[in-house]
């Protein structure tokens, strides 16, 4: 994938240059608005990853208007300092598709990216939905791995059908909260992992390949890869 | 002068005052002056007629004798005659001479002249012609002046009555409102120089100023609220963001002193990574708390179900409570829509039910319910059957960073109860402790949202209030 940093703390740059060019992908940085502003607008890229205060009379708001009323469809991932539900809000309306607050882990980051890189290809999900030997679909609401059905609370299916849509990407607790529960505030317990053991409970435990599986310091995963 | 609102005011009537009585009195001025005029010239017309009757009756002679006779009988000045020859000599009259200004021709004329008692007076003459001889008769304005003196007397009291009456009512009028202006204004730099306990004086009425005034003390409340939060959060920044910094700080002191192996500081590393993460949370907690105390989520506020709400997170916490054998319920009759924040009271429940099902014990029981209590308001409460709250220690709990003896070991800042609490002031009601007996019952309000029928369509099946926030759901994507 390639994509566009906008951010002008050097530390913060080079630890995320650093660590999506571990995870496989080209990175561009522009330390400043005006250089932001000219390689969003003129180069192709996957992502662009954006910090909300530079340095200058342009800021990260401002460039996505301008690249959202040029017609530029980039996913963009909002970066800032600011917390509030209110900057959040503006952060998205100004055009952002998704918005983290820092500090931030950089699994988190990176789950996200690859959600929005996902989402902009507009990738067709076959129906049912399938990984491995489990089976969903999601028209009938039925559920079965290999020929066993399973039965699922409606919130275990919605959380099933989330990280199943997400297959082999990574899904971070906070990207369920939002996504599953609709919860924007960090419940500060373990819930979500309780739900998510619980549901491995029915769709793995009789199973010798498990297919949910925990990726350290960052969430979950769906995969029947090894 | 020192420029003052009320003064410019009071002058300004004072202006408009004299611009309406010399457009009252002007024409009042013309008309009479062109009245006065018509009438002494219908009465000269009439005077030289009778003088011209005698003329072509008994000729030149008599005449001149007439005029002898009439100058001799009245007030000098009062009317004035003139008689004098194709020459211009007098012949007879109490004019010295023919006055240069009136030509020898029939008509009206304008003149000036000196009687024995007034120098420079004005006089209408009409001039006529007989025969040989030149008739000038006159009458000067004397009988007309008192009438204008008094006119313009009267004009000039008016005046002088207008301008001191408006000059007077600007000074008390200034004075007035100096004096209320002078205890704002004292009020005013004691707030400045930092005391905020300050209010302006108001009284009962309404005035311009007291509705001001009123206006402002409010504005007060709210910023010494506003600056009591911000004081508040400094403190416990510097009081409870220290503690976990300053082991942060000595974990990593330490583990650049000892230089251990690479499994041990990897450990360390995790250690403090974990370390940072709960300065994190403490940090957003702060804020959000700063944020709502400040007022500002208010414009936030939807209409919602809190039926729904309060089902949605007990399901939530349902495999929670399940783990530690808790009987986890939610009861509430049918629908309740309240006006509301949807992720404020999200978060204040989900702190709520978290706290009960911390304490509960073992196979204890936590229920959520929602009850409408009268037309306006609705209540929402979670009551759990663990040790319950001293009631020494019920104020004490929801003081930020407050933990209570029972809560020592347990994961968590001291901050959910003070954000509930938060949350309710925000919606308007107070947190309120309740004995259970065991337990714990914790108590609020929310407003009942006003247009009650049209729940439906006012909220979409799925709580999403926070749509715009929110990345898209499931069912938005492709």
């Amino acid at each position: 994938m390639k994509i566009l940093l906008v951010e002008d703390n050097e530390r913060v740059g080079q630890f995320v240059i650093k660590g999506l060019q571990e995870a496989g992908h080209t990175t561009d940085h522009a330390a400043n608005g005006r250089d932001g502003m000219f390689l969003a607008a003129s180069e192709p890229y996957d992502v662009i990853i954006m910090d909300r205060m530079l340095p200058g009379e342009i800021d990260g708001l401002a460039i996505i208007e301008v690249l959202r009323k040029a017609g530029k469809r980039t996913p963009i991932l909002i970066l800032s300092a600011l917390s509030e539900v209110d900057d959040r809000i503006r952060g998205l309306r100004s055009g952002g598709d998704d918005y983290l607050t820092k500090p931030f882990a950089f699994g988190e980051l990176l789950a996200r990216i690859d959600a929005l890189h996902r989402r902009a290809q507009g990738v067709d999900h076959e129906i049912p939905l399938v990984v491995g030997d489990l089976h969903m679909d999601p028209l009938t609401r039925k559920v079965s791995r290999g020929d066993r059905p399973i039965a699922l609370q409606p919130r275990e299916f919605k959380l099933l059908e989330y990280l199943m849509r997400h297959a082999g990407q990574v899904v971070t607790r906070t990207m369920l909260l939002e996504n599953v529960w609709d919860y924007h505030f960090d419940p500060q317990t373990n819930v979500v992992d309780v739900h998510i053991s619980k549901l491995r409970q029915k769709i793995d435990a009789e199973f010798e390949r498990p297919l949910l599986r925990t990726v350290r310091n960052a969430g979950y995963t769906v995969t029947a890869d090894d | 002068m020192m420029r003052s609102s009320a003064l410019s005011l009071a002058l300004g009537y004072v202006a408009l005052g004299l611009t309406a009585l010399v457009l009252f009195a002007a024409p009042l001025w013309y008309a009479w002056q062109v009245t006065i005029q018509d009438g002494r010239a219908e009465i000269l017309q009439a005077d030289a007629q009778r003088l011209t009757d005698i003329y072509r009756r008994d000729g030149g002679e008599a005449l001149k004798s007439y005029i002898d006779t009439r100058v001799g009988m009245q007030i000098a000045g009062e009317r004035i005659l003139l008689l004098t020859d194709a020459a211009m000599h007098p012949i007879s009259g109490n004019l010295p001479a023919w006055p240069d200004t009136v030509p020898p021709k029939p008509g009206n004329y304008t003149i000036r002249f000196d009687t024995g008692k007034h120098a420079n007076q004005e006089a209408l003459v009409h001039v006529t012609i007989l025969g040989n001889f030149k008739l000038l008769v006159g009458r000067d304005n004397a009988l007309f002046r008192p009438l204008q003196t008094r006119f313009w007397y009267g004009l000039t009291a008016a005046i002088a009555v207008l301008c001191i009456a408006g000059l007077l009512v600007g000074l008390i009028t200034r004075r007035a409102l100096m004096s209320r202006i002078h205890s704002i204004r004292q009020t005013v730099s004691a707030i400045i120089h930092g005391d905020l306990k300050h209010r302006l004086p108001t009284h009962l009425s309404d005035d311009e100023l007291n509705t001001l005034s009123r206006t402002i003390n409010g504005m007060l409340d709210q910023i010494e609220l506003l600056v009591h939060g911000v004081r508040n959060v400094s403190n416990s920044i510097a009081h409870d963001l220290r503690t976990p910094l300053a082991e942060l700080r000595s974990r990593l002191e330490e583990l650049s002193l000892i230089r251990p192996s690479a499994e041990e500081a990897y450990a360390e590393i995790d250690g403090a990574v974990a370390d940072v993460d709960r300065v994190i949370r403490i940090f957003d907690a702060l804020l959000r708390l700063a944020e709502i105390d400040a007022g500002m989520r208010r414009s936030g506020f939807v209409p919602l179900d809190v039926a729904d709400l309060a089902a949605n997170a007990v399901e939530f916490y349902e495999p929670a409570a399940e783990l530690k054998n808790i009987e986890l319920t939610v009861r509430s009759a049918g629908p309740l829509p309240v006006s509301g924040d949807p992720v404020l009271l999200a978060q204040a429940l989900s702190n709520l039910i978290d706290n009960a099902l911390k304490y509960a014990p073992e196979g204890g029981s936590v229920e959520v319910a929602v009850e409408r209590r009268g037309d306006l308001r609705a209540e929402i409460s979670v009551t759990d059957n663990g040790p319950g709250i001293d009631d020494a220690e019920k104020t004490k709990v929801m003081q930020r960073f407050y933990r209570g003896d029972a809560s020592r070991g347990t994961p968590g800042v001291g901050l959910g109860l003070s954000l509930v609490q938060a949350v309710a002031k925000l919606h308007g009601s107070a947190l309120e402790l309740r004995d259970n007996a065991p337990g714990l019952k914790v108590v609020m309000m929310l407003p009942m949202e006003r247009s009650g029928p049209s729940l439906r369509e006012a909220i979409p099946p799925e709580p999403k209030a926070g749509a715009p926030v929110a990345p898209p759901t499931l069912a938005s994507l492709p």
